[in-house]
This record gives C-alpha cells, sequence and structure tokens, in this order.
C-alpha cells in the first residue's frame, strides 16, 4: 500500500509491504512497530528505540513521542486521488467549530468582513472561562451560524471563513 | 487545655485530585473516609479510593459540591465525624464552617470567623493593617464612582479595579490610563454584579514587574503559629498560577525572616487557627505588600510539604483534632527545591481554551523526586462542569537546577491523550531563559512569553519515525476494517454454531 502522510509542511511517500516492510521516500527502512496497549506503541528503528501513543481516525491522527504531539494527515492512494481532484491537499479549512459545550456570549464579526488568522470570531463561555476562538485563516466571513446568548454542543459549527486566495 | 475532639471519620466535601489528597492522609491516620459526589463524577476517582460514596445531586455545583445541606445529611447519614472541604467550592464559606460546627462535626479548618474577615476583603486590610502589615495603597470598598475617579488619578495608574466579593482572580480589571477609567469602572462594576450578586468594588495600585509569593501558615490551639516559608507563585495566566515553586529563587533569608514574620502577625490578627496562606505581592525593590489570605489549604501545597517534610493534611487533621501540631519553629531553611506544574485540561496553542473528553492513554511519570497528585486514570471523561486542572505534578530536587531537569525529564514520561492539555506550556517555559533564571513577575506568561519562541522544532529524524508511527497505525486500522466487513466465513448462524461447540465440550 502506497500512502502519503503530511506533517505540517512536510510531506513523506511511505510504502507498506505485505510482509510490513516500509520505504520511507523511496528509502527501506526496518520498523519493528508493537503495539502494548489500545493506542501505545513501541517503535524500533534502526536500534533507536520510542514510545508512542497514536490516536484518531479517517485519515487524521495525532503521534505523541517524546512529550511532542505530531498532528498528521494520513491519505490512501484513493484519498490522495480526490484531494487533487478538489484541488490540492491540505488545504486550511475555515470552519470555526465549538471544541466544547458553552453559551455564546460574543460573536464581534459579521457575514461579509474580511479578518485576520489568529482574530477573534467567537466568544465561548464555558467552564467558568470566556473563550475567544479565533479565526485559523485570513479571509471573509462566509457565514455566522451562532448568536449571543445561544448555548451550543461541542463540534457546533459557527462561522465559516472563506480562505482568501494567495 | 483546648477542646479534644476524636476524629474517626471524614467527609470530605470535595472531588479531584484533592479529594484524593485528603483521602490518602486520611488513610495514613488510619481515618475512615466518606466522599461525596455529583452525578457527573460516579466515575471519578475519589468515589473509588474512599471508604463510603454519598451521591449528592446533579453536576452543576450549585446542586452539589455546593449543597450546605445535602452535604451535613451525607455526614449524619454515615456517622461521620469531621468535614474537609479542600479547596474552592465551600472551602472559605464562614457558614458552612459554622453549619458543620452545630451540626456537632469537627470543622477542619480555620474558625469561622477568621474565614469571614479574610474572605471580606475590606475587613481584611483593615484588621491586618493594624498589626502592622503593609498594604497595597489603594481605596476603601463602598465608594461611589466619582470618589473612585478622584482617588485613581491621587494613586497613580496604572490601577486595579477589583470586586469586593471575588477572588481566585476573578473579578479584577487593570487600567493602564485615566481615558479609560470610567468605562472600566462601569464594566467591572457590572462583571461583579453578575458573577457575585454584588457590584460593590475598590482600587489597588498595580505594581509593574511585581512577584506573587505566598507564605504557608500553620496555627495550633495552643497558640502557636509558624510559618513554613513561602512559595513563588509568579508563573499565571488570567490570575490563575500554572506554575509555583519553593523557595523563591528571589527571596534570600532577610527577606524571608521579614515577610514570615509580617504572614504570622496577619494570621493572628483574626486569632487563625489550622492551615492558611498569606498571598503578597513582592516588587522589584523587595517592598512587600500583603494582597489577601487563603483561610483553607492550597493547591500548590505539595511544593511546601517536599521542601519541609510536613505533611500539611495530617497536620490539619492533628490540629481540627484539639493537639498541638507536629513543629512550632518556622522553616528559615528549605531542604532543597520544588516545582509544581499544573496539568490542565487547556489547549496552549489555541489561547488555552479547555478542553474535554475521554482519556485514552495515561501514563504517569515516576522516578526519583517525582511526584503526581491526579484525579484522573485512563478511561475517565472530562466533563465542562468542574476546574479544568486534572492533575499537579511536582518534582524535587537538591537545588532549583535538579528540580527543573527532573521537571522536564517528568514532562516527557507524562503521556496523556485523548484530551489537549497544558503539558506542553510547561515543557516550552522551562526552555525559556527568563524561567531558568528565575527572573519572573506576574505578566511574564501573558506579556512577554510565546508558545512559538520556545519551541523545539522536531528533528528531521523525529518527524520520519512520527510519519512512518502514523502509518502504520492507519495501515492496521484498515486492514483491521477491511476483516470486520468480510463475510462470515461458516454458513450456519453463530450462535447454533457455538451451542454445538460448547456441547463438544462437555
Amino acid at each position: 500500500m502506497k500512502y502519503v502522510t503530511i506533517i505540517g509542511e512536510k510531506q513523506y511517500e511511505i510504502e507498506i509491504g505485505k510482509e510490513g516492510e516500509v520505504t520511507i521516500n523511496g528509502e527501506p527502512r526496518h520498523v519493528d512497530f508493537l503495539n502494548l496497549g489500545p493506542s501505545l506503541y513501541s517503535l524500533i528503528t534502526d536500534n533507536l528505540s520510542f514510545q508512542v501513543v497514536v490516536d484518531g481516525e479517517s485519515g487524521r491522527y495525532e503521534v505523541l513521542m517524546n512529550g511532542h504531539l505530531y498532528e498528521t494527515q494520513v491519505l490512501d492512494e484513493r484519498a490522495l486521488l480526490m484531494a487533487q481532484r478538489r484541488g490540492g491537499l491540505a488545504g486550511g479549512s475555515g470552519e470555526i467549530n465549538s471544541p466544547m459545550p458553552g453559551l455564546i456570549v460574543g460573536v464581534p464579526i459579521e457575514a461579509g468582513q474580511t479578518v485576520e488568522a489568529g482574530q477573534t470570531v467567537v466568544i465561548l463561555e464555558s467552564m467558568k472561562m470566556q473563550n475567544e476562538l479565533k479565526s485559523p485563516v485570513s479571509g471573509v466571513v462566509e457565514s455566522v451560524l451562532c448568536e449571543v446568548g445561544q448555548t451550543v454542543d461541542k463540534n457546533a459549527k459557527l462561522a465559516v471563513v472563506k480562505p482568501a486566495e494567495e | 487545655m483546648p477542646d479534644q475532639h476524636n476524629i474517626n471519620k471524614v467527609l470530605i466535601a470535595n472531588r479531584g485530585e484533592i479529594a484524593v489528597r485528603i483521602i490518602r492522609a486520611c488513610r495514613d491516620l488510619g481515618i475512615r473516609t466518606v466522599a461525596v459526589y455529583s452525578e457527573a463524577d460516579r466515575t471519578a476517582l475519589h468515589v473509588r479510593h474512599a471508604d463510603e460514596a454519598v451521591h449528592i445531586g446533579a453536576p452543576p455545583p450549585g446542586e452539589s459540591y455546593l449543597r450546605k445541606d445535602k452535604i451535613i445529611d451525607a455526614a449524619r447519614q454515615t456517622g461521620a465525624d469531621a468535614v474537609h472541604p479542600g479547596y474552592g467550592f465551600l472551602a472559605e464559606n464562614a457558614g458552612f464552617a459554622q453549619d458543620v460546627m452545630d451540626a456537632g462535626l469537627v470543622w477542619i479548618g480555620p474558625p469561622p470567623d477568621a474565614i469571614a474577615t479574610m474572605g471580606d476583603k475590606h475587613a481584611a486590610r483593615v484588621t491586618v493593617t493594624k498589626s502592622g502589615v503593609p498594604l497595597v495603597p489603594g481605596t476603601p470598598a463602598g465608594l461611589r464612582d466619582e470618589e473612585l475617579i478622584a482617588k485613581a488619578s491621587e494613586i497613580g495608574f496604572p490601577v486595579l479595579v477589583k470586586a469586593v466579593a471575588g477572588g481566585g482572580g476573578r473579578g479584577m480589571r487593570k487600567v493602564y490610563k485615566e481615558a479609560d477609567f470610567r468605562e472600566a469602572l462601569a464594566t467591572a462594576r457590572r462583571e461583579a454584579e453578575s458573577a457575585f450578586g454584588n457590584g460593590d468594588v475598590y482600587l489597588e495600585k498595580l505594581l509593574v514587574g511585581a512577584r506573587h509569593i505566598e507564605f504557608q501558615i500553620l496555627a495550633d490551639a495552643f497558640g502557636n503559629t509558624i510559618h513554613l516559608g513561602e512559595r513563588e507563585c509568579s508563573i499565571q495566566r488570567r490570575h490563575q498560577k500554572l506554575v509555583e515553586e519553593a523557595p523563591s529563587p528571589f527571596v534570600d533569608a532577610t527577606l524571608r525572616e521579614k515577610m514570615g514574620e509580617m504572614a504570622i502577625a496577619a494570621a493572628r490578627s483574626v486569632g487563625y487557627i489550622n492551615a492558611g496562606t498569606i498571598e503578597c505581592l513582592v516588587d522589584r525593590d523587595k517592598n512587600y505588600y500583603f494582597l489577601e489570605m487563603n483561610t483553607r489549604l492550597q493547591v500548590e501545597h505539595p511544593i511546601t510539604e517536599l521542601v519541609t517534610g510536613v505533611d500539611l493534611v495530617k497536620e490539619q487533621i492533628r490540629i481540627a483534632r484539639g493537639r498541638p501540631m507536629s513543629r512550632t519553629s518556622n522553616v528559615m531553611q528549605p531542604h532543597g527545591h520544588a516545582i509544581e506544574c499544573r496539568i490542565n485540561a487547556e489547549d496552549p496553542y489555541m489561547n488555552f481554551i479547555p478542553s474535554t473528553g475521554r482519556i485514552t492513554t495515561l501514563i504517569t511519570p515516576t522516578g526519583p523526586g517525582v511526584r503526581v497528585d491526579s484525579g484522573v486514570y485512563p478511561g475517565y471523561e472530562i466533563t465542562p462542569y468542574y476546574d479544568s486542572m486534572i492533575a499537579k505534578l511536582v518534582c524535587w530536587g537538591e537545588d532549583r537546577a535538579e528540580a527543573m531537569l527532573r521537571m522536564r525529564r517528568a514532562l516527557e514520561e507524562y503521556t496523556l491523550m485523548g484530551l489537549k492539555h497544558n503539558i506542553p506550556f510547561h515543557l516550552n517555559l522551562l526552555n525559556s531563559f527568563s524561567f531558568i533564571a528565575g527572573q519572573i513577575d506576574t505578566n511574564f506568561v501573558e506579556e512577554r512569553f510565546d508558545m512559538k519562541t520556545y519551541e523545539e522544532s522536531p528533528t528531521e529524524s523525529e518527524l520520519e519515525t512520527a510519519a512512518i508511527a502514523a502509518t502504520l497505525f492507519a495501515h492496521r486500522k484498515r486492514q483491521l476494517a477491511a476483516q470486520v466487513v468480510a463475510p462470515p466465513k461458516r454458513d450456519t448462524s453463530n450462535w447454533k454454531w457455538v451451542g454445538r461447540w460448547e456441547r463438544l465440550q462437555r
């Protein structure tokens, strides 16, 4: 199986053979990847030993290794093909979702407005704290899907920012 | 001779790591324990550790952990003879302390009138000043807007607008220039009114570059009042402490002696008995000012325990029993150095937004000099009802450098997955030169610290390894999924097959 795995701005072509042999960017690697618990693994490669935790689903996986969390995207051939048709890999999504249940206490933006990445778009009160949710991308606010005083569930879509063309 | 009280069974009016901490002290003393829990906490760790557990209501604190009547009923029902309030919830509620005592139970904490005096910021200032305790320049409570505006320019900007009924970092607002004052005052009043039901505010001079340093106090009913040295708590965000250490790298023996005497005088001024903490601000010239007294056990009490060898919860119980405390002299020379990192379910990359979810993997650090006070376990679900602090990682070393290195090692060992947490923040903080050099103040995290500046970027080989791990994980998951959807190999029903197989085994 061929995969393309993305971490941040880096892309790796990884091939896994029938017997589990691994090739990364064309170079063969000896990898012993042993499962020790629900998402806990011991990985030994070239005598380097790592304790690794991997979690996630549907192509997006988090890898915790040496106290560092890597957010990865693993695309198989089919997913890769579809992504290319959509026009490019890992384009930043402009959706602002509620990370937890809470109460909307402020929406300092409106549809049609231009926002910068990192600009506060929604203020959510939860766990006794007011949390500023920021736009992940620069662009134009396409829609605002919540209003002040509304209670929202976890993962509720609150606003959509259309990324600016580069 | 003070009254002696039997304590054979303690009810812990709290939850999470502090409830577990108190249960452990009780176990050490051979005392039985009663946990109380809300509907959301049936699976909580403190319930598992306690000898008995009583359900007291719905998840919101107002319907469970803040219900004095239900908690006292639970104590009656289980035959508990004492109540330990922990920190937060009802710990600094004088009315609850009185209710507990009126119900014929022992209150493991200070006298209700000491809680009441210190809980009222204004009354506390008036009382401690009489004992010569220095205060940050400010105004009394109860002034009208026009009077406050006049006073603000007299004190000089920047000033802090504080809610009389606030606490724990809530109900405070910084104002840097006169032009912003009127609006900030209105907002502060409105917030205080909605949060605490009391819109009264007062002003305090905002000290620039000040450190938050606090003294641990212990006092018994025999008239002994001592301090156990200081804790440096300047690493804060939105007035919430994140990292604490003892001793403070800024405090020398002379300052410790002077501030310690002041802390004892402040505690004595309200007739304090049991464990308490005097919080101070210390400016760059080592001028110190009384901020407030926390009339309870502090979150960060373990660092004091590690550098003094005193078990503060056991001392609290001893004092509540009416016995003299085990040590009656001040701690002038702490042994070694201890650091605590609060492990919070907050995403440091997303403006410290709280995170909820199920803990999928948890590997807790161990080894020399490491202590973890935790309220969670693998499979435990973090709900949005309570505080986001899930554990405290405390490391001890012969000196500050060894404590920091052990902390780094322990943080790297700490494996916590399933929700976002602030361990990356702590690792980055330990990379910052200012922290390493002990050059910190209460604004350090908010004004001069950035996750990006101190982030160690992974090496190319680490990135490749992470990519391989993720890909192998995805690959195996895919293979597994392919097996599950495969049609059954046997033509008969599985139930029939199992029945036949079982008959064969007889």
